[in-house]
């Protein structure tokens, strides 16, 4: 039993290898046909994150959102629900500290609590409404969440574009923050802020919560076998829903941590992606908190590389979402090498019943 | 704005509108029939949208240009249905990797084929044309109405009537219909479920990309970078309103139609376009709750009644 199921650990490694592999020969194929100098321009790719200590600090920075919607979706995937609206959760977080952040003259050791707060409230609420439809009512998961992605979305430009809006602005954006509510910079650092500490605490949080405690069992067999935990006792609908409340908070909680750490008013047009982002670092850490950052360093990379690869060549800044593409179709293909799997798997066994034989 | 909404205009801009969504709306229906979960009519979408373009601009022919795009409409299709249904790829994320495609995809092979990385204009590609309907462009009021319209949005309504007859009067519908709702009985009776259902995303892929068609060679003259803008997944939500009906889903993406065109006109009013845009996905929001709300009201009535 043990070592069928260290080959198939060792398999999922394998694919993930044989999906990165596999995207960064694509991306050079990609380059060569566009750059003048694909070998440089390749290996910006590779290594321009590292290339000096201002870019290691935006990698670790773009890390720092990623961290709680990659908890958030590995949560809400625990427990089998297909809940897309971790983009609108943090969209919303946004939103909501945007809304407490503009009120003046509150010191900073209530006003971050409060904006961080109102993240989380609000986020609950994105993402808790498609968790209860379905409770309730059955409604598809996947579809209403998807829907009240863009019901935030417009609803919380409609906030910033309308009443707090900055006429004086030039641009489209909000009235500019109180200076209490911008999030303390670490390490002097600009971009680099109390987010981080926010996001290892949730990292923790998360793998606590879902590995160590009785609430963490409960959600994890309700992901695994609704029936079968209904059975046992377990209130489902209750677990779901307060999942669904606990996970677009903490999205929640990363929108107003993002906006307040790097910027002094609300800024973005539409989406942020940070959202879609979970689901990709979800997937690869197969709903584990403990890998994800990890994951979302390494989401962090690539995206940092595209970013030094635009400042270095005229190559479109999009091939890196090819890239992301093809990474993530590949590592979720679960029968990818699976009859090499499935012969390793039978070896083994095989061994393993001959030894017992002998003794 | 009420003088707006009364004139011909309005009422072409609601067909301009629901055109595409009618086309994925059709797709999803037959995916969900099949009981596929695709997201990727998105990808699909982009995809056709600018295979048609780059066809017709290179060949300067139209039909030329629509096979592309139906071409590149399949193969994203099937590349979809491959990992769904033979690698065991969960539907939600092979969708999601190909939307994510889509969006890069696009963007790179318009800068290898014009050097610009926002749309094609450049490129000299054909329209659909608009047609007038013989005799009946002659009749007061009617005529007005229904001629002059996309010859794409024609078909859209045809497509209608194409996905309800496959679905339910050919003998590949009925099949379709077996493997979504019980593939066990259905691999009983000797249809091969993955193939099956590999056909049906295959149609749905068709049908999706003379959505995209639509986008980049009627509604605008060129492709633009995420030109359908959510689209397809309005198409998804109306096909789960419709409950894969395709009169009602149509009925459903009309109204999808019209707050879209609402929207721009709210826009030219100076009233927060916000609201307009925002309407499609709430009223499918409640749509879902209503419909759901009701589903549980008769099984509560049953349970009483027993």
């Amino acid at each position: 039993m043990l070592k069928s199921s260290k080959i198939e650990k060792q398999f999922s490694i394998l694919r993930t290898v044989f999906s990165i592999s596999l995207a960064l020969i694509i991306a050079f194929i990609l380059i060569y046909t566009v750059s003048d100098n694909p070998f440089k321009d390749f290996s910006t790719l590779l290594f321009g994150p590292l290339k000096n200590t201002s870019r290691i600090i935006t990698v670790i920075s773009k890390t720092i959102p990623l961290l709680f919607t990659g908890v958030a979706v590995s949560l809400i995937y625990s427990a089998g629900q297909i809940n897309i609206a971790a983009e609108g959760a943090f969209f919303s977080g946004c939103i909501a500290a945007t809304c407490v952040a503009i009120i003046p003259n509150i010191p900073p050791i209530i006003h971050i609590p409060l904006c961080l707060l109102a993240g989380f409230i609000v986020g609950s609420i994105v993402m808790g409404i498609p968790g209860i439809m379905h409770v309730k009512y059955d409604v598809v998961t996947i579809v209403s969440s998807l829907m009240i992605n863009y019901v935030a979305l417009y609803g919380g430009l409609y906030i910033i574009l309308n009443p707090l809006r900055d006429g004086k602005a030039g641009f489209e954006a909000s009235l500019p923050f109180s200076l209490n509510a911008i999030l303390p910079k670490l390490f002097n650092e600009e971009r680099i802020h109390l987010g981080l500490i926010i996001g290892i605490l949730v990292v923790i949080i998360g793998v606590v919560l879902l590995f160590k405690t009785p609430f963490g069992y409960e959600i994890r067999t309700v992901g695994q076998n609704a029936k079968f935990a209904k059975l046992s006792g377990i209130k489902t609908d209750k677990v779901i829903i307060l999942t669904s409340l606990l996970a677009g908070g903490i999205a929640g909680i990363g929108g107003s941590v993002e906006i307040l750490g790097n910027y002094n008013r609300f800024v973005y047009p539409g989406f942020t992606n940070h959202g879609w982002d979970g689901i990709m670092i979800a997937v690869f850490c197969r709903n584990n908190p403990k890998s994800v950052p990890f994951a979302a360093l390494f989401l962090a990379y690539i995206k940092t590389a595209a970013d030094s690869l635009n400042l270095t060549s005229s190559i479109p800044i999009e091939i890196v979402s090819i890239i992301q593409a093809v990474i993530i179709i590949f590592i979720a293909a679960e029968r990818l090498l699976a009859g090499l799997e499935h012969k390793k798997i039978v070896e083994a066994s095989k061994n393993n019943l001959k030894l017992e034989e002998v003794k | 704005m009420l003088d707006y909404i009364l004139t011909y205009d309005f009422f072409f801009a609601i067909i301009r509108m629901s055109t595409p969504l009618i086309f994925v709306a059709m797709a999803a229906i037959i995916g969900a029939k099949a009981n596929v979960l695709c997201i990727a009519y998105e990808s699909v979408m982009l995809f056709s949208a600018l295979g048609g373009v780059i066809g017709s601009a290179l060949t300067q022919n139209l039909f030329v240009g629509m096979f592309t795009g139906i071409f590149c409409g399949l193969i994203i299709s099937s590349i979809f249905a491959y990992f769904v249904l033979y690698l065991n790829t969960k539907p939600l994320l092979a969708g999601l990797a190909l939307n994510t495609l889509g969006t890069g995809g696009t963007v790179y092979i318009i800068y290898l084929i014009t050097g610009m990385k926002l749309d094609t204009s450049s490129l000299n590609s054909l329209r659909f044309p608009n047609v007038e309907l013989f005799i009946i462009k002659d009749i007061p009021f009617i005529g007005k109405l229904l001629s002059g319209h996309n010859i794409l949005s024609y078909l859209a309504f045809l497509s209608v009537l194409f996905a309800w007859f496959l679905i339910y009067k050919t003998t590949l519908g009925l099949r379709i219909r077996a493997v979504g709702e019980n593939p066990d009985s259905a691999m009983a009776v000797g249809i091969n479920v993955n193939k099956t259902k590999f056909i049906a995303i295959l149609i749905s892929g068709v049908i999706a990309a003379f959505g995209g068609l639509f986008m980049s060679m009627a509604y605008l003259p060129y492709f633009t970078v995420n030109m359908t803008a959510g689209r397809g997944f309005i198409g998804i939500a109306a096909q789960n309103l419709g409950l894969g009906n395709p009169i009602w889903t149509t009925v459903y993406t009309i109204i999808f139609g019209i707050s879209m065109a609402l929207g721009n006109t709210a826009q030219s009013f100076r009233l927060p376009s916000q609201f307009a845009s925002m309407m499609p996905y709430l009223i499918t929001l409640i749509g879902l709750l209503v419909i759901g709300m009701s589903n549980k009201y008769k099984e509560k009535r049953i349970k009483k009644e027993n």
